[in-house]
């Protein structure tokens, strides 16, 4: 007896902990989307899993891939194509004066917001206005080129500006160009970042914060017909190892896929859609912190990282090498600058010698990455162990704000594995990305011969001949100047169920025109 | 304790099994056939092989050298949290039976406080507090697990101290720490130890539960929970891939409750009895062949005529 109460106390302690260690599995991914409700709002519902907005307020949205999110309930006023050229949106023509100092946009009649406020020249300046003069508004950088908005009549917008500057119809068509009721920004403007009231494809019905957000079809989006979604549910996106058994059992009908994953999806019988994007992949170094302060430094890491591993690895081979903050075949990429700090092992390890970093005084640096980053990160540090160079890495904990805190406003990272998702305007991109106050410039420094490129290029009208020559040249010269160095850039790879009709290629974001979902 | 316990078939099990584990930890870098950060993305993914047995991960690292080296990081971690709680455990559960009511009673209540904190959460916050590394996330889990010591020395202590004999040691005129020394801590050693094997399960499951939520390590140092974590990532590509490391923290946690319950046989009332009937056993057996006559049936195990004084 006293044999068969042990032999099952071992049995019943390895049961136990074989659930728990079943258990250790899973903590690995969130609660999952839970399957939805159905279809209570009308006769389809589209289940969509990606990341709710830091905010969703545009003037408090503090990342540029908010913009997927925003233009569900957000229109702006203009709306780029399928290739990322500006065409209208809420305003349906837009005109320069003679010396580009001043664009008229010309709204479209009878615009309403969802709550039923008219939506006139009048909104849209107390919109513009709103995100150049809010004590928190992280619009006001790009807003700095708007002298001043006027409304003349109820369909008339004019936009003033500072200098010459013909790229604002590209940057208004993001969350910049956003537009919110003005009847909301009145009576709880405070409320907008969790109940936002704007006048696009969806109109917002309940939220809850990191979980969930429900919206059904906005029958007053100007471009109503073209969405066929009576109820679209955003959810967090799951673990990604779980994304295509989520999509499979109906929990989720679209969601981001990890490029390794494409396989398993399409032998599931899923449909999967890749298209390009504007997101590169980026080393932000800051190079006011010890380490990396030394320009020869710099340059040997630039060399010292394999991209098309990185290629191979992470996107498994979907993606493609780039020395710039733009993709192939975007109008802002410089083709003079392919193979510009192409790998190269030797004189990665000669410009680190030649920094005093040889084999007795080798280079120790801190690799920031954030936690879904992390293959990216130890295959760098094996990367950068060839070249000699010592390195740690630091996992920056999941959040909304985890990575903003410590890269972005903390700047306590010498080498952040980074990436930024594009923006509309290429000059708001390499702003961002290049210029002095920059968001993902870290290192906050930018030369007067860069910033005066960049000046050159917004007065350039985007249909003047020199105007892709002209943006080149200030590609060209933020790639050599800047600290920080692009890397690879990475198609939007997504799956579907089959009741979802393939997504349109928009390279700048999601969207939903045209995409049919079966009940 | 050991030759008791080793009495024991299912002691002899555990400490079997215990001694390869640590000799894996021990050994492991040694007996790794690569560094177990080795990268070769040419080969990322693979099944086991001649050159890889137990396969390759997502960066094409050898899965045995990183299990090997995973070994001695998540035992070391186990070892490290367990010995923070036995001393901040035992000794206070000791000194607060000599030290007078006032140590008493503010121990007990600093024990009850950190009772209820969760292992989980309170080693996150610690690793929040104190930086990302396992020794920090470790404090945490042994300043939790103290409490556990701390009451079983304080229980087992207390059969004791009241006892005559002790009395007597105290009349002889030794003082309270010799006493303890001598008297009581033969009595409270064995409840430690039964207490420690359970604790080191507990202790590796919460360092596997940890690591593999990436708390307390670094990347890419190996651990057997954050083997699982990146494993589980690639599910589709390898399926079996979290299947290993999931299997050696079982086969540990298992041992180390067998030990747990056969130290506790092995050192109780039941369990002596169950040695000692087997030894009569064996010794009637060994009478039998020699006379060449039947085996004659062995008594209960609890048969109290066996029982050691």
């Amino acid at each position: 007896m006293k044999r068969l109460a042990r032999s099952r106390t071992l049995a019943v302690g390895a049961v136990l902990t074989l659930v728990s260690t079943i258990g250790l599995a899973g903590c690995s991914s969130d609660s999952g989307s839970g399957g939805g409700s159905g279809g209570e709002g009308g006769t389809s519902t589209l289940r969509w899993a990606f990341s709710l907005p830091t905010s969703w307020d545009p003037v408090t949205s503090s990342t540029g891939n908010d913009i997927n999110t925003l233009s569900l309930v957000y229109a702006s006023l203009t709306q780029l194509d399928e290739q990322g050229t500006a065409g209208p949106g809420l305003a349906e023509s837009w005109e320069y004066n003679a010396d580009g100092t001043e664009v008229t946009f010309t709204l479209r009649p009878n615009l309403k917001f969802s709550d039923g406020t008219a939506l006139d020249a009048e909104a849209v300046r107390t919109s513009l206005l709103r995100g150049k003069t809010q004590d928190n508004s992280l619009l006001k950088d790009q807003l700095s080129t708007i002298k001043d908005v006027q409304a003349p009549d109820a369909t008339t917008v004019v936009v003033q500006l500072q200098a010459p500057d013909y790229q604002v119809p590209l940057l208004l068509a993001g969350k910049t160009g956003a537009i919110v009721s003005p009847k909301a920004i009145e009576e709880n403007v405070s409320g907008l970042p969790t109940a936002p009231v704007g006048a696009g494809p969806f109109k917002f019905e309940s939220f809850i914060p990191e979980s969930q957000a429900i919206m059904v079809a906005n029958p007053e989006y100007w471009d109503a017909a073209d969405i066929s979604i009576d109820r679209l549910e955003l959810t967090v996106a799951p673990d990604p190892a779980t994304i295509v058994t989520a999509v499979q059992s109906g929990a989720i009908d679209v969601a981001t896929l990890q490029p390794r994953l494409i396989d398993q999806a399409k032998s599931a019988g899923l449909g999967v859609d890749i298209s390009p994007t504007l997101t590169v992949n980026q080393v932000d170094v800051n190079s006011t912190l010890p380490g990396v302060d030394d320009p020869t430094v710099v340059e040997a890491l630039k060399y010292a990282v394999d991209r098309q591993q990185l290629v191979d690895v992470i996107t498994a081979g979907q993606g493609k090498v780039t020395y710039q903050p733009f993709p192939p075949d975007y109008i802002a990429y410089d083709p003079e600058l392919d193979d510009r700090f192409a790998y190269d092992p030797e004189k990665a390890r000669a410009l680190l010698a030649e920094a005093g970093h040889g084999p007795d005084d080798p280079l120790d640096l801190t690799i920031t990455a954030a936690a879904y980053n992390q293959q990216q990160a130890e295959l760098v540090q094996a990367q950068l162990q060839v070249v000699g160079v010592n390195s740690t890495i630091k996992i920056v904990p999941p959040g909304s704000s985890t990575w903003q805190q410590e890269v972005y406003l903390g700047r306590n990272a010498q080498f952040a594995l980074d990436g930024t998702v594009g923006r509309e305007s290429p000059v708001q991109n390499l702003t961002v990305v290049y210029g002095a106050q920059g968001l993902m410039n870290t290192s906050k420094v930018a030369t007067p011969e860069f910033l005066a490129a960049l000046d050159k290029v917004r007065q350039t009208p985007l249909d003047d001949p020199n105007y892709q020559t002209v943006l080149h040249e200030a590609v060209a010269l933020g790639v050599e100047q800047n600290p920080s160095f692009s890397t690879f850039n990475t198609p939007r790879v997504t799956v579907r169920s089959e009741k979802v009709s393939e997504l349109p290629p928009f390279i700048s974001q999601y969207r939903w025109e045209g995409v049919t979902v079966q009940p | 304790m050991i030759r008791a316990v080793w009495q024991l078939r299912l002691g002899r099990i555990c400490i079997v099994v215990l001694t390869l584990i640590a000799l894996l930890g021990i050994l492991g870098p040694m007996l790794a056939p690569y560094g177990p950060n080795d990268q070769d993305v040419a080969v990322m993914l693979q099944g086991p092989s001649a050159a890889h047995w137990l396969g390759t991960d997502d960066l094409g690292r050898d899965v045995l050298s990183r299990l090997l080296a995973g070994s001695t990081l998540s035992l070391v971690a186990a070892l490290e949290a367990v010995g923070i709680g036995l001393v901040l455990g035992v000794l206070p559960g000791l000194l607060s039976m000599v030290f007078g009511r006032i140590f008493e009673w503010v121990s007990l209540r600093v024990m009850d406080a950190l009772i209820t904190l969760p292992f989980m959460v309170f080693a996150v916050a610690m690793t929040a507090l104190l930086g990302n590394g396992l020794h920090q996330a470790m404090f945490a889990v042994g300043l939790l697990v103290a409490p556990a010591f701390y009451r079983i020395t304080r229980a087992a202590a207390m059969t004791v101290i009241g006892s005559s004999f002790v009395e007597a040691a105290r009349l002889t005129g030794l003082s309270e720490l010799a006493v303890i020394r001598r008297h009581v801590w033969p009595k409270v050693a064995p409840a430690i130890a039964v207490t420690t094997a359970s604790m080191l399960g507990t202790g590796l499951v919460v360092v596997s539960s940890l690591t593999f939520l990436g708390i307390g390590i670094v990347p890419p140092e190996p651990t057997w929970g954050g083997m699982m974590a990146t494993d589980l990532n690639f599910l589709y590509q390898k399926p079996w891939g979290p299947l290993v490391p999931a299997a050696l923290i079982i086969i540990t946690v298992a041992a180390l409750s067998g030990l747990a319950d056969a130290l506790r046989d092995a050192t109780g009332q039941s369990g002596r009895s169950l040695i000692s009937a087997r030894r009569a056993k064996q010794a009637r057996a060994k009478a039998a062949r020699n006379a060449g006559g039947p085996v004659a049936p062995a008594g209960r195990p609890d048969d109290r005529s066996t029982v050691d004084a």
